[in-house]
């Protein structure tokens, strides 16, 4: 505020600023003040909830961004064919042992083959483990019975996901290295279309239910955890319920957020990840193999994708949806700074407490569709490179 | 674990409403379904019925079934006799939902030599990108359910050549308008409040205009607001809420599958209960929905989808004491044997039922046509003819009446979704428990739909429309 | 790039020749012969006065399609092919230039003031103005915004636009129902079917597409190019660049607009949905594909994606997976039934295509073409 004016160049933005922030007082100030004060905290407890979600998403799109700088159209596809490959594994019992070996198979062999299959050959070690990791696999997949469904859901939808990342990288991705940046944007919508196929194959577009945050009810059905509820009436004049499945996604994406963030902090891969993401050129001159960065980035972006999916679809439901709901994070990855992985999180936050306080505020679409863009716009207007963005600057 | 799943539904539904046996001759339908008497032989003609629309998009669920449907009803019909001796077959392209495409297909259809003469969309929203076109062309079309502009066009008075085989969604809610107002079951009482809370879109905005509001009115029911959401939602918490804070004492949803699953869902979370009751379109009472909202259970001990009201304008898979519905649930059955995969309990719903419907609905225009003109001779324009001045019951599952210019079929009547209560015979409530049924590792409990009414005229509340109030 | 080579024995003598699209007498007859037969297309359908059925008639639509499209994809060419700023929000311009056309064809009231209804000649230009200036202001941001947040900025006009249109609008526009718009006529002439059509929209897609040609080759478009490569550079060259990324997106637009337009009246109804991001995407796909900054790009893209969705994938289902075979698949392999496979079709062919096609020729069709021209202009030492 001071640097502002001090300096005079950056006098026109801090008037914008306090005009935007004046404009939305005088505005909304009057509705904000006629809702009740317990919808006023439910909203925000329920867009900080569903904000979780977004930020996971948006944290998925910022690694392939910082990775290869391509924006990931097909992450909702991965999204939901992970969420369907978890569904799948979570809720079949007996998984057929050829099925199970030849899935352990591929992925793995995708995995150890990062480098190139002519590497493989001179790391025998790398085969020792991945015929090891086959063996293990397919025992954990061919578990029988509801007991090992959770060991088996995770580790079978950990594999999908990986498979799913490390394949589009490697057969659509890697192809495109040195070749315009527009051809590999356009290679993530033509995945989109074949993840999008491939689900209305596999699965169908019934709507499935996930019963992951699930409790059993006294007739004995299995259902999705009950609300929590506070009686707050005397203090905001209404009740406060807050939905225990989305709390458990909120807090289940905010583990899988500081555990991203520690691996990119303090990994060597994820050191190397950063080191590629700042100058691919630069990083494979110091010994950095960026092929397998690429690799490696796709993967865990998979990874997240698939988290999002399973808790997004415990959430509400499983279905064919669920691909475009990652278009609904793209305001969140952009107010946040999309270098930014802190930036993704508070993006996505934020994006979700304008969703629920617009939906409060206004009747009809306005708070699924306009607010979050609305409030990017402002926002990108005040600060063009985000919240949290790096700035950059241009040289010739 | 799909196929045990389906085999005990199966087992379980069979069972209990022991459905009889229909006795029929190898060829030749049963008495209940009566054709007009065929004056020409048609042996070795084919009849194509070409349809199109979102197959892999936001609609697939509801879209799938109908292709299930009309692929088993065809064979039936075939294996019996078919159209005075000529074959059904089908024929049909996807268009993803996207409007373009829809325009793109219908294009190569409509100029494919010889001329289509009849089609069938699935979509309000296509048929409204088609009406002008289809009209031009001179090519009938079949459609589940329209909406005002899609059939009767932008003043509401100008009949097209789109035939919807179900009331207007605006017909649907002032029906259960009328249901509220005069409260057979003495549920509502007085001072009743509807909000509408449905899908972003001209579906889900289909029934949500003054005319059936002003109706509401005249019958006594109100409009609290109008809240929409996106089938990608998260969360609908906050429109909930708005529409009870703005007096809502009945939530109507013109959505589908997980639409008004989340409706219930968000209810029974936010307590409201006692407060609101449930309905919705015709699609709201589809067995999707009844599975999905499983995934909740309300105070009573019940899934949060029960009690939902909802138009039922044709039979349900649980009436077997009429004829149709038996003849469907055995075909079912039997197709069951071969294709278990495409057979599942989700399989069992409105789509389903509505491709039998079409393919009797076929045979009867085609046979009545030919009489009237000769085969060789059919035009769309005939067709068309045949379409006005129809009334007839395609299976007895409904009454099917486009004469004195309407579009729209007008026969209607107010079912509830419940559960199969642990007799097998009756609903589940508080007292009755629900039956479970193990399937696979999941409990699962059976959705069945209850007719409350009997089959009355939807109020006609097309703008301009006989039943809108003056004013 | 082929501009570089020149046939031999072919010498320039005056600026005009220097500067003329088509140099030799050959180059001329090609062209306006080329236009020539593609106007005598529509006379060769069953619906042709002869009545001679050589083409199927659906290849007009398919045609008409492809013009209306390539009109819009050619502004996105020009706003990112040559000025490099991405745009998400191209079919919402569209969706302004569509509703535009549409009431002022219609006519249409605000309060007690009554506008008349416009014939189709003035509409048509006064809609693509007036998206023009729409697609301005929503190019404002690029003032501060680059890359990515350009491209975020612009979904929200996707966003906003079809929202504005909705709702606030919805006493015009009828919300989410589609709007009626009335065939072109012209003078005595009526436009109401897709062959007649055809000749309000070829000859408007040649010319849209001369125009987007001669754009790139003026003074206009060099600045644009020089936006593309280093804004800070044409800067410093004394280029008024946020004046010439302004410039772009009115020209964007202004195509964007009278492809709508197009659109409306080829429809002859306009519908909000029409104008999703989905169509946004595809318009960007289609540039991509056909390569983006090359003059003939966005018909090579346009004509690329409506062939496979039109009429290549149409043709596989009828031949090799006829709804037998894919019974027999379906038999064979228990997970799999014939329904799923048949929903799964279309997305899995059109994106196998696409992406076979991106490795195959990730720099767009248009890519491949100059060098085919090139090596064929060379031979018989195209090496």
């Amino acid at each position: 505020m001071t640097a502002a004016l001090r300096d005079p160049r950056k006098l026109p933005s801090l008037i914008a600023t306090v005009a935007v922030i004046v404009i939305a007082l005088v505005w909304l100030g009057p509705l904000i003040a006629s809702s009740a004060p317990n919808r006023l905290v439910q909203s925000g407890i329920t867009g900080l909830l569903v904000g979780g979600v977004y930020s996971l998403v948006a944290l998925g799109i910022v690694v392939i961004n910082k990775a290869s700088g391509v924006f990931n159209f097909a992450h909702g596809g991965m999204m939901m064919v992970a969420g369907f490959i978890f569904f799948s594994f979570f809720t079949t019992s007996n998984i057929a042992l050829p099925f199970a070996l030849i899935y352990s198979l591929v992925t793995v062999g995708l995995a150890v083959s990062i480098f190139g299959w002519r590497n493989l050959l001179r790391q025998p070690s790398l085969i020792v483990i991945g015929v090891v990791a086959v063996i293990a696999l397919t025992f954990v997949l061919t578990l029988p019975g509801p007991n090992y469904k959770w060991i088996r859901g995770i580790v079978g939808g950990a594999m999908g996901a990986a498979l799913l990342g490390l394949a589009v990288e490697r057969f659509t991705i890697r192809p495109l290295i040195g070749q315009p940046l527009f051809a590999s944007v356009m290679m993530t919508l033509a995945v989109s279309l074949i993840l999008n196929g491939t689900t209305q194959l596999i699965w169908g577009s019934q709507p499935q239910t996930l019963l992951i945050f699930s409790e059993v009810n006294p007739i004995g059905i299995e259902v999705k955890a009950s609300p929590l509820r506070f009686d707050t009436a005397e203090l905001l004049g209404g009740n406060i319920s807050v939905e225990r499945t989305r709390l458990y996604a909120f807090g289940l994406s905010l583990v899988a957020f500081l555990a991203f963030w520690l691996f990119f902090r303090y990994t060597s891969v994820g050191l190397a990840m950063r080191a590629t993401s700042e100058n691919q050129m630069l990083a494979q001159s110091v010994g950095l193999r960026v092929r397998m960065i690429l690799a490696i980035a796709w993967a865990i972006a998979a990874l997240l994708a698939g988290v999002a999916g399973v808790l997004h679809g415990g959430a509400t439901n499983l279905d064919t949806n669920m691909q475009y709901l990652a278009l609904r994070a793209f305001p969140a990855v952009l107010l946040g700074g999309i270098e930014s992985i802190g930036g993704a999180l508070i993006g996505g936050l934020a994006i979700g407490l304008t969703e629920e306080y617009s939906k409060l505020l206004f009747s009809g679409d306005i708070g699924e569709q306009l607010a979050p863009y609305i409030v990017l716009m402002v926002v990108l207007v005040l600060r063009p490179e985000g919240l949290f963005g790096q700035k950059r600057i241009d040289r010739i | 674990m799909k196929k045990a799943q389906f085999l005990l539904m199966l087992v379980l539904l069979v069972g209990v409403f022991a459905a009889p046996a229909l006795a029929q001759d190898d060829a030749g339908f049963p008495d209940f379904i009566q054709h007009t008497e065929c004056e020409e032989d048609l042996t070795g003609q084919n009849i194509e019925i070409l349809h199109f629309g979102d197959l892999s998009g936001s609609y697939a669920f509801i879209t799938q079934p109908l292709l299930v449907g009309l692929e088993d009803a065809i064979n039936y019909y075939n294996s019996n006799g078919g159209v005075c001796g000529a074959t059904l077959s089908q024929r049909f392209d996807d268009t993803a939902g996207v409007p373009d495409q829809v325009v793109a297909t219908y294009d190569r259809f409509s100029t494919e030599d010889p001329k289509p003469q009849l089609l069938v969309l699935y979509a309000s929203g296509d048929a409204e990108a088609l009406r002008d076109r289809v009209a031009e062309d001179e090519i009938p079309v079949l459609i589940s359910a329209g909406s005002v502009p899609g059939l009767y066009g932008d003043d509401g008075a100008t009949p097209g050549w789109i035939f919807a085989t179900n009331p207007l969604y605006t017909d649907q809610l002032g029906s259960f308008c009328d249901f509220v107002g005069n409260d057979p079951m003495g549920v509502f009482g007085e001072g009743q409040s509807i909000g509408y809370i449905s899908w972003e879109g001209a579906f889900g905005r289909a029934a949500d205009t003054e005319e059936v509001w002003s109706y509401c009115e005249s019958v006594g029911v109100s409009h609290a607001g109008s809240e929409f959401f996106l089938p990608t939602t998260q969360d609908i918490s906050a429109q909930v809420q708005n529409l009870v804070d703005a007096g809502a004492t009945i939530l109507y949803t013109n959505s589908l599958a997980t639409g008004p699953a989340l409706v219930a869902a968000t209810v029974v979370n936010l307590g409201l209960e006692d407060q609101v009751v449930l309905a919705g379109v015709n699609w709201a009472l589809d067995t999707s929905v009844g599975l999905l909202g499983q995934a909740t259970f309300g105070s009573d001990g019940l899934p949060s989808t029960d009690g939902l009201f909802g138009s039922a304008p044709f039979y349900w898979w649980t009436e077997t004491d009429q004829p149709g519905i038996a003849l469907i649930r055995e075909q079912f059955d039997a197709a069951a044997e071969t294709a278990p995969e495409s057979h599942t309990p989700t399989t069992q719903n409105i789509a389903y039922l509505l491709g039998w419907q079409t393919v009797d609905l076929y045979t009867e225009i085609y046979i009545q046509t030919a009489n009237r003109v000769g085969f060789e001779n059919i035009t769309g324009a005939d067709i068309k003819e045949t379409i006005e001045g129809l009334d007839y019951s395609p299976l007895g599952l409904t009454t099917i009446n486009f004469q004195e210019g309407r579009r729209s079929t007008s026969a209607n009547r107010i079912a509830m979704m419940g559960y199969l209560a642990e007799d097998g015979a009756s609903m589940a409530d508080a007292e009755n428990p629900p039956m479970v049924v193990t399937v696979g590792e999941r409990q699962l409990l059976v959705p069945i739909n209850v007719a409350l009414t009997d089959f009355v005229d939807a109020p006609d509340l097309r703008p301009g429309g006989a039943d809108v109030p003056e004013g | 790039m082929s501009a570089n080579i020149r046939p031999a024995g072919v010498f320039d003598t005056g600026y005009a020749q220097d500067i003329a699209l088509n140099r030799t007498r050959t180059d001329k007859i090609q062209a306006y012969g080329g236009f020539v037969l593609l106007l005598l297309i529509p006379l060769l359908t069953v619906a042709g006065p002869l009545g001679l059925n050589i083409v199927p008639q659906s290849w007009i639509g398919i045609i008409n399609r492809i013009g209306i499209f390539t009109i819009a994809v050619l502004g996105l060419n020009i706003l990112i092919g040559y000025t490099g700023q991405i745009s998400l929000g191209h079919a919402a311009f569209m969706a302004v230039g569509a509703y535009s056309a549409a009431f002022m064809v219609r006519g249409f009231t605000v309060g007690d003031f009554a506008f008349p209804a416009l014939p189709f000649w003035l509409a048509l230009p006064l809609a693509a103005l007036f998206t023009g200036l729409v697609g301005l202001l929503f190019g404002l941001p690029s003032l501060r915004v680059k890359g990515f947040y350009l491209a975020m900025a612009t979904l929200a006009a996707q966003f906003i636009i079809p929202w504005v249109l909705r709702n606030p609008l919805s006493t015009w526009t009828g919300g989410s129902n589609p709007l009626q718009v009335p065939f072109p006529e012209l003078g005595p002439l009526q436009f109401n079917s897709s062959s007649e059509m055809y000749y309000i929209i070829i000859p408007l897609a040649v010319f849209m597409a001369l125009a987007a040609r001669n754009i790139s080759r003026t003074r206009v478009g060099r600045a644009f190019i020089s936006v593309r490569d280093n804004d800070l550079a044409a800067e410093l060259l004394g280029i008024n660049v946020f004046a010439y990324k302004l410039q772009a997106f009115f020209l964007s637009a202004l195509f964007a607009g009278v492809a709508g337009a197009l659109i409306a009246f080829e429809d002859n109804t306009v519908s909000v949905a029409s104008f999703g991001l989905d169509t946004s995407i595809l318009t960007l796909g289609m540039l991509i594909v056909g390569g983006a900054g090359f003059p003939l790009g966005p018909l090579f893209g346009v004509a690329f994606f409506r062939l496979v969705e039109d009429i290549v994938i149409p043709f596989l289902k009828d031949t090799l997976l006829r709804p037998e075979t894919l019974n027999s698949i379906a038999q064979t392999l228990p997970f799999l039934d014939a329904v799923k496979i048949n929903s799964s079709l279309d997305p899995i062919m059109f994106g196998t295509a696409l992406i076979v096609f991106l490795i195959l020729e990730p720099r767009g069709i248009a890519h491949r073409w100059e060098i085919l021209k090139i090596s064929w202009k060379l031979r018989p030492y195209s090496h």
